[in-house]
């Protein structure tokens, strides 16, 4: 209908019932006059025009309702009737509008880390068609590896690599794709702009932006042409990487940068902003992208995976229907390639999904606790308005007895749960913002684009339907109650106060509902914390206090080979090694927990079986670096050189899963058939390569001396030293660039803070769930000790009576104990039942911990069953205080 | 009063009997509205006088007349109200129906 006009009229309702008045005042006196003309005397031709004329009232109320404003009109009255009681009971009202905000604000801060990491699209045009491409390894052995130990959250899926170049251009033929490229991370060693610097780079294929749908803001993207070996050296620089190292001048583009070594002509700035997936999440950016030109050896090699992919499904192509395609063209691969491809298959995810990878997991869990701990706090506020309705149990019925309908008194009530829950909202959201900031500063390094958390539509729709629920759902117990009040009866008892017996029932069970859910919180936070000392615990068998690891790449260009990389750590290591408060010194590709590389083997005699353990090529001092015994035979030498026959060590794992217990010394490797052979020259200790939560693997130590016959690069130093380790960073440094002056340092870390920041995750989980268990549980105490008090407060005359008749005080405490006990055994009970249901949820958070570990819930239960007695004792005691003359008199 | 036996005005039929009175006359306020449906009736036609004022709401809002505010000959403030078009085509249908329905109650009480 006309509502704009209704709505106009509303606000101006005021002026229009002042004018009808004054149009009716006319009439009645027009009427009057007339009828005293006719001759009535002029009170009775007053009192006969009101006859005629009918109820005035009447007639204002019926054009009141015509407009529509008598629906408004009790709307806010209702609002301001409930606005002033609640603020006539402030302490009521901010223990209900807290406890809202509380639930909501842990929510909120939870959904919208959520909704940053896992539910915004990526910053990228149409982004929901970017898929992440890997590959699998489904080989039977390395699946017994896998399996060894209880399997482990984090790190996706098994047997999961980066994709061979030489698969790319199969894939690529991909009817679903509309495009594919890949790219990998290459930093660059920046020279000629002052100090040498290592920036962060991809080295990508020409159409990695047109993937992306992200086109330079100045200059072009790489052409085909130029992803080729031999080709004009050609980069695209970050809009960050011109501002900053180039000044933002326009000039930049075409301009020379030296990295590596060479001079790479810039041919195109990208837009302000821009993150390769490569780099969502990392504090470092990637400043320089440069085209991966394979060469001719990687695109005939099936056999390495080195690259990440990223995908474009075409339109309407889903990633089921993609897959399926994909697996197709990898069975065929692995028909045409038995050797590289049989055991390897294509897989595909949503890009956003598999770039939030393992933290998924993790958030939704937090999000499912936050969940609950909304519940409790909802099933909190229904709980204190129950008591405050029958508080107010005699103002309804005196308005139900003056003719108030039920639907009023409910309406009344429900409005004012939605006072409370718009005002829980508004400082919900406040104390979220306030969480969230929290959070991001507390969140472990790695969680992508958790740093740009914040309020969108997504968070504060999800923030006021929630509030708006609880109103709704919780308001309407209390309201239902109270419009069911019987006034005679009501006003009767209510002379004494009292709620009646269905009070208690409604609250028993709300609190028993409180209970239950907190006693779930309580047992995953149980799980989670004995996961993570159960991690904490885990040997590494590595000795990781001071020691100090620092990557150093040399460019290809001044250090060729595997000779010339050798050569300059032996320098280094004779320097270092030197310097005062060294113990010892190691070189490696890579040091535990800083990536590594696994490769393909064969034992001498056995060419049928093909294992991937892991490879590290290490400088003698390796072992003694890292505090790892040798176990038998010998460690590698100065002498395992260029010039003498290749050797290695392997480890107890090597020995026991590829050796099947037989003593390796004497046994041999080979790469492959034809390839050198690799004599096993001693046994180590057993270390965790990938951490705390990761696996023993096989492991193969090559002679960093020897690395010349193998694909690997010497990268990283490592130093242990007699004091602190970060003493000696300035000094090492000084030592490098005594050697090479445009050598960067890069990536300086203890081992411990390498692992403390591997734990970071698990310790942010933890730490959260704990959290909440602890809000869950308070709130759940808060809720015992007001159904108990309510109840002591019920039953005071029959204590009093009791005490009266001689009950000792014991018996008293005993009585509402008991009440409690009950209540207590209900929520345990029912607790168990949920958590047994929720927490197996999480099995993919714990480590070594079965969902169903029988300790947790032992813990959880004792420590709730405490705390829940605890709280029943205040008002137990408070009953068995009772005077029996005071209680006696109330009734 | 007058001498006349009084009715009631059939229900459903005091808006269009207003929609009538104003087409008849230039605008008028609620008194003389209802003095003229009680004079033109021969004071056969009673409305409850204030029964008149709702109704009018009613038609102001769906727009089928319009108020306005004027001084009248004794310089008071009354709302002359005046017919729309929208109420000239609602006049047209509400008389349509009512002969309609007038025609078939006659045909029913005609005598055979």
């Amino acid at each position: 209908m006309k509502t704009p006009r209704r709505i106009a009229a509303f606000f101006h309702r005021d002026a229009e019932t002042r004018a009808l008045r004054e149009e009716m005042q006319l009439h009645l006196e027009l009427r009057a006059r007339k009828l005293h003309q006719a001759g009535h005397a002029p009170a009775a031709a007053g009192f006969a025009a009101r006859r005629q004329f009918g109820n005035a009232a009447v007639y204002q109320d019926q054009i009141s309702a015509i407009w529509g404003w008598n629906v408004w009109e009790r709307f806010l009255q209702d609002l301001r009737h409930g606005i002033r009681m609640l603020v006539k009971a402030p302490g009521f009202t901010a223990i209900t509008v807290l406890t809202l905000a509380l639930g909501l604000g842990i929510n909120t801060a939870i959904f919208s880390a959520v909704n940053a990491v896992m539910l915004r699209p990526l910053p990228y045009p149409q982004s929901e068609r970017l898929v992440s491409l890997w590959e699998e390894n489904t080989h039977p052995q390395d699946q017994r590896f896998s399996s060894s130990g209880t399997p482990v959250g984090a790190g996706g899926p098994l047997g999961r690599t980066t994709v061979s170049v030489a698969n790319l251009g199969d894939y690529r033929a991909c009817a679903a794709f509309e495009g594919l490229a890949a790219f990998d991370s290459s930093a660059a060693n920046l020279t000629g702009m002052g100090t040498p610097e290592r920036i962060p780079g991809e080295a990508v294929t020409w159409d990695f932006f047109s993937v992306l749908g992200v086109l330079p803001a100045e200059g072009r993207t790489f052409l085909p042409e130029e992803d080729r070996p031999g080709a004009e050296l050609v980069a695209i620089v970050s809009h960050e990487f011109w501002q900053r190292r180039l000044g933002g001048a326009p000039e930049a583009l075409e301009r020379s940068l030296m990295l590596d070594g060479k001079p790479y002509r810039i041919v195109g700035i990208l837009p302000a902003g821009f993150q390769s997936p490569e780099s969502i999440g990392l504090k470092t950016p990637t400043e320089v992208f440069r085209t991966a030109s394979y060469s001719s050896d990687s695109l005939g090699n099936r056999g390495d995976h080195d690259v990440n992919v990223v995908a474009r499904l075409k339109p309407d192509v889903s990633v089921t229907a993609a897959q399926a395609a994909l697996s197709a063209i990898s069975v065929s691969l692995g028909k045409q390639f038995p050797g590289t491809n049989r055991y390897f298959r294509a897989a595909i995810a949503p890009l956003r999904d598999d770039l939030a990878g393992s933290v998924s997991q993790s958030l939704w869990a937090l999000l499912g606790a936050s969940g609950l701990i909304v519940l409790i706090a909802c099933v909190n506020v229904a709980n204190l308005l129950m008591v405050r309705a029958a508080g107010r149990r005699h103002e309804s019925s005196v308005r139900m007895a003056l003719g108030a309908g039920r639907l009023p008194l409910m309406r009344q009530l429900l409005t004012e749960s939605l006072v409370i829950a718009v005002a829980g909202c508004v400082a919900g959201i406040a104390l979220g913002r306030l969480l969230m900031l929290g959070l991001t500063a507390i969140a472990p390094p790695g969680i992508p684009r958790i740093e740009s958390a914040g309020m969108d539509w997504r968070v504060f729709s999800v923030a006021a339907v929630i509030a708006l629920s609880t109103a709704v759902i919780f308001g309407m117990a209390p309201a239902w109650q109270a419009s069911q009040v019987k006034p005679v009866e009501a006003l009767k008892t209510a002379a004494r106060g009292t709620g009646g017996a269905s009070q208690v029932r409604w609250r028993t069970a709300l609190t028993v509902a409180e209970l239950a859910l907190s006693l779930i919180l309580l047992v995953g936070a149980g799980l989670l914390l004995r996961s993570f000392s159960t991690v904490m615990g885990v040997k590494l068998g590595f000795q990781t206090d001071r020691v100090i690891a620092m990557n150093i790449n040399l460019p290809q260009l001044r250090y060729p080979g595997g000779d010339a990389r050798w050569q300059f750590f032996q320098k280094l290591e004779d320097r270092v090694h030197a310097l005062p408060g060294v113990v010892a010194v190691a070189t490696a590709n890579r040091m535990p927990m800083r990536g590594g590389w696994s490769s393909g083997i064969f034992v001498e005699g056995d060419m049928e079986n093909e294992y991937s353990p892991d490879f590290q090529a290490v400088s003698p001092g390796y072992f003694e670096t890292l505090g790892i015994p040798l176990l038998r035979g010998r460690s590698l030498t100065l002498q395992d050189d260029g010039k003498s026959v290749p050797v290695a060590v392997v480890n107890q794992a090597f020995a026991h899963q590829l050796l099947h217990d037989r003593d390796p010394i004497g046994h041999a490797l080979l790469r492959g058939p034809g390839e050198p052979r690799i004599a096993i020259v001693g046994v180590v200790n057993d270390i965790r390569r990938k951490g705390k939560e990761g696996q023993i693997k096989p492991e193969v130590y090559l002679s960093a001396g020897q690395t010349a016959l193998y694909p690997v690069r010497l990268a990283d130093f490592a130093v242990r030293s007699a004091g602190d380790p970060h003493a000696l960073v300035n000094a090492i440094s000084r030592e490098v660039w005594a050697i090479d002056k445009d050598q960067p340092v890069t990536n300086v870390q203890t081992m411990d803070e390498i692992i403390d920041e591997a734990a970071a995750e698990r310790r942010f989980q933890t730490l959260l769930l704990m959290i909440f268990a602890a809000v869950a549980v308070a709130l759940a105490i808060v809720g015992i000790y007001g159904v108990l008090t309510y109840s002591v407060s019920q039953r005071l005359s029959e204590l009093g009576i009791r005490v009266a008749l001689g009950a000792p005080p014991r018996a008293i405490v005993g009585l509402v104990l008991r009440q409690a006990g009950m209540l207590i055994a209900a929520g345990i009970a029912l607790g168990i039942a949920g958590a047994y249901g929720l927490t197996r949820f999480l099995q993919d958070l714990l480590f070594e911990v079965k969902a169903t570990d029988w300790h947790a819930y032992a813990c959880a239960v004792a420590l709730l069953a405490m705390v829940a007695v605890i709280a029943a004792l205040i008002p137990a005691r408070r009953g068995a205080r009772v005077d029996p003359a005071v209680a006696l008199r109330q009734e | 009063m007058s001498a006349a036996k009084r009715e009631e005005i059939p229900p459903g039929t005091l808006e269009m009997l207003i929609l009538k009175t104003l087409a008849r006359n230039k605008p008028l306020h609620g008194f003389a509205i209802a003095e003229f449906i009680l004079e033109t009736s021969s004071g056969v036609l009673q409305v409850e006088e204030g029964s008149l004022y709702p109704a009018l709401q009613r038609m102001l809002l769906k727009d089928w007349i319009s108020g306005d505010w004027a001084k009248t000959e004794e310089n008071r403030r009354a709302r002359y109200y005046s017919l729309t078009g929208e109420g000239r085509k609602q006049l047209a249908r509400e008389l349509d129906r009512y002969a309609r329905v007038s025609q078939a109650i006659a045909a029913i009480l005609q005598p055979v």
